[in-house]
């Protein structure tokens, strides 16, 4: 993997350290046009997420949001910290479900610093969570970032 | 039950054309404002080449990129109506641009039957989709974990 040396640098690999927290961010509180918003953005339409009558009839205690876009919540935290063509590796487990309403706040803390043939990497851990604390996804990630001169 | 035989099991691959328009309607649903997202003029004002794809863009691939994705699923005895996403991982190997074209080979990779603390069992079934651009680059691997509840 070469690092794109026409990207802008959002952040040096010298200013991060290890224990380091992510500028936490807080998302306004999942609605409904969002959702369906969403589902046609993503291209997944399952009712699950955009009919109130399915959620009842299985009782998920009404409309769920997409897992993918509480990742995608994440992403907005990992591409505001390390810009958007930093990422080699995202991943998240989903570990609850988010409903209407539900303020989502995504926080990362920086677990690793290394380098391999040449290239800076950072690694981190993140967490998504309700207004309750109850989480909703956790994952890991690695950026690759270059040198300060 | 997961039928074991499945493992290894890959499909006929797919095609999807990577689309600033989708990138950035991707980034306003989640709610990003970053405006490098929104067009090529504003990623160049910000000293991009272009669009970069969003994090989670190659979400947008499976769902708008194999079609078939569902029914290859069934074909492998997978219960569809019960699934619920697990984990959903990439690996980004090389730059992805507005105007690639991307070839997916989706594969079942692992999968295994567990026994819930309700005594229901689940099956947890781990897939992954392999994307080539147009240049046969290796760009990018998706891997996920389902959970098919009993």
């Amino acid at each position: 993997m070469t690092s794109n040396a026409q990207t802008p640098i959002k952040l040096y690999y010298e200013d991060v350290q290890v224990g380091d927290e992510i500028p936490k961010l807080v998302k306004a509180p999942v609605t409904h046009l969002q959702l369906v918003r969403y589902a046609g953005a993503s291209g997944d339409f399952n009712p699950l997420h955009t009919d109130p009558k399915i959620g009842e009839l299985i009782g998920t205690g009404g409309i769920i949001a997409h897992g993918m876009l509480i990742m995608g919540f994440i992403g907005q935290l990992l591409s505001d910290y390390v810009g958007p063509t930093a990422l080699r590796k995202f991943g998240v487990r989903f570990k609850g479900m988010t409903h209407l309403e539900d303020v989502i706040t995504c926080t990362g803390t920086i677990t690793g610093k290394y380098e391999t043939d040449g290239i800076a990497y950072i690694a981190g851990k993140t967490q998504a969570a309700d207004q309750n604390g109850d989480v909703k996804a956790s994952g890991t990630f690695v950026a690759a970032l270059p040198h300060r001169e | 039950m997961f039928d074991k035989s499945i493992i290894g099991r890959s499909f006929p691959p797919f095609s999807i054309e990577v689309e600033r328009g989708k990138i950035r309607e991707l980034a306003l649903a989640i709610g990003d404002e970053n405006p490098v997202y929104s067009s090529k003029a504003e990623a160049q004002a910000a000293g991009y080449d272009d669009v970069p794809i969003y994090p989670t863009t190659p979400t947008t691939f499976t769902f708008s990129g194999n079609r078939k994705m569902v029914g290859q699923l069934v074909s492998a005895g997978i219960n569809v109506m019960r699934i619920l996403l697990g984990e959903e991982e990439y690996e980004y190997l090389a730059p992805i641009h507005p105007g690639d074209t991307l070839t997916g080979v989706f594969t079942i990779v692992d999968g295994k039957t567990r026994q819930g603390s309700s005594g229901a069992s689940m099956d947890i079934i781990t897939t992954e989709v392999q994307y080539t651009n147009q240049h046969g680059a290796s760009v990018l691997k998706a891997r996920q974990v389902i959970v098919v509840r009993e």
